[in-house]
């Protein structure tokens, strides 16, 4: 197999290409299937034989959270990638996904407190899942924070992949230790009783939404790249030349 | 410079900057006053609380005492003599932070028996207490070197630090508490006491390099 598209996708202009053919298709088809599977499941899935038609936050919910947690692990491998290959683009994608990221965490802890006022009875519980997606977010702040703060470029791209990666080390561990300390001392009364299989006219808008869900946060994220990279090239040729050619 | 030298060097600062240690040690006293005083006096939520108290404490005063861990070495331009003496970062910042640990884990600990009757915490749990204070406490400091490394160059970075560092040292103080809350209800308590350990192995492994790409990034 070769290695070509790897390396291709570590130059900017490359780059710069490829998310202009991409990031608008991308973008609108992440919108239409959003729409398709939201619609779908909010209009014409079956009712919950539980929950009745409060369950139907999930296709909201577990996309965003799906996509909080997805968009963490390309933080930590970006990062990881910058540390040991020093690819130019690792760190634009950790700048351009980490507030895409933490979006994805806040809308998950939203429709998630949403949802657990009906079922539950209560806004917010400090139940493993709750508590770690909010450390989640803590992490994507810190990584923001650090990004916006150091006023070398250079230092800036260096800082925020050391915490991706460290970030990284620590999810599963903050993952089991909140899981443990909660099962020592809270019994499982808030988990949430799920339907033993879900049926396909369920799951299938489900999935719908998550896919959109990923096209969408991709096609921002190559626009917010697109930008970046312009940025942080603009004192080389091909950018002249793209201004030129487009406009700005 | 040798490794030795290095060693003779750091201790004589932390010496002869005594105020430093004293600081940190007056802050986690403090700390752990407001408790009482901001939500309860009372031996019944105290006697509970008292691990999580002076674990959070602990938290809040190890973090105050490592950011400004490598401040005084970038100012004085220490941090590029140990780039250019030849011998590991790594190993030099693993060495520094050990000394950091030693001199205020030792106060603290202690300080622990005084603070612990002072909460009401129940006796037989008290040496429970110590052994997550000994074991848990060197992730906090590995962890703490990478924010202070990380954000050395900044003239206001201690915010920045602890925005950064929080969400890691909440795994440590999840299962130390975990510990003592499970030996308060006489329940096995030696699985929280692994992890902290394990914890502790997997900053001691990254937390030098990491904080060696840092010092190096910050330096240029």
């Amino acid at each position: 197999m070769s290695w070509t598209w790897f390396h291709k996708l570590g130059s900017p202009k490359w780059f710069f290409q490829f998310a202009s053919r991409w990031a608008l298709a991308s973008f609108w088809s992440g919108v239409v299937l959003l729409l398709v599977g939201v619609i779908w499941g909010l209009g014409f899935a079956p009712e919950d034989y539980q929950q009745g038609n409060s369950f139907r936050i999930i296709y909201i919910h577990v996309p965003a959270a799906i996509l909080a947690q997805s968009c963490y692990l390309g933080l930590g491998i970006a990062g990881f990638v910058f540390l040991v290959w020093q690819m130019k683009m690792a760190p634009v994608f950790i700048k351009s996904v980490a507030p895409l990221g933490a979006l994805a965490a806040v809308i998950a802890l939203l429709s998630g407190a949403i949802w657990g006022k009906p079922t539950w009875g209560t806004w917010w519980v400090w139940d493993a899942r709750l508590t770690s997606v909010l450390v989640l977010f803590l992490l994507y702040m810190g990584v923001i924070a650090i990004q916006n703060s150091l006023e070398d470029k250079v230092l800036a791209d260096k800082a925020v992949a050391v915490i991706s990666v460290v970030g990284l080390i620590n999810l599963p561990i903050i993952k089991y230790s909140v899981e443990w300390w909660n099962t020592l001392h809270q019994p499982a009364t808030f988990k949430l009783t799920e339907a033993p299989a879900m049926p396909i006219e369920m799951w299938l808008p489900l999935l719908i939404s998550s896919l959109g869900l990923y096209l969408f946060i991709a096609g921002l994220a190559m626009l917010r790249m697109k930008t970046e990279v312009l940025n942080r090239e603009r004192r080389s040729g091909w950018v002249k030349d793209e201004v030129l050619k487009s406009g700005v | 410079m040798t490794y030795m030298s290095f060693i003779k060097g750091e201790l004589l600062t932390l010496l002869r900057r005594k105020q430093d240690t004293v600081n940190a040690l007056v802050f986690f006293l403090m700390v752990v006053t407001l408790f009482p005083l901001g939500v309860s006096p009372s031996p019944d939520f105290l006697s509970v609380a008292a691990g999580g108290i002076i674990w959070c404490a602990a938290s809040l005063a190890i973090l105050m005492s490592v950011e400004s861990m490598f401040k005084e070495d970038f100012n004085d331009g220490c941090l590029e003599q140990w780039l250019v003496s030849g011998l590991s970062l790594p190993l030099l910042i693993l060495l520094k932070t050990f000394i950091h640990w030693l001199v205020v884990i030792a106060p603290l600990l202690v300080m622990a028996p005084l603070l612990s009757e002072m909460l009401f915490l129940p006796s037989e749990t008290f040496s429970v207490l110590l052994i997550t204070l000994i074991l848990g406490t060197p992730a906090l400091f590995l962890i703490g070197t990478i924010g202070a490394a990380l954000t050395v160059s900044l003239r206001h970075g201690a915010v920045l630090m602890l925005l950064i560092i929080i969400p890691f040292y909440l795994p440590v103080i999840i299962f130390s508490t975990g510990a003592i809350r499970a030996a308060q209800n006489s329940m096995m308590y030696d699985g929280q006491i692994a992890i902290l350990a394990a914890i502790s192995l997997v900053f001691l492994v990254v937390s030098p390099v990491m904080s060696a790409i840092s010092i190096k990034a910050s330096i240029n």
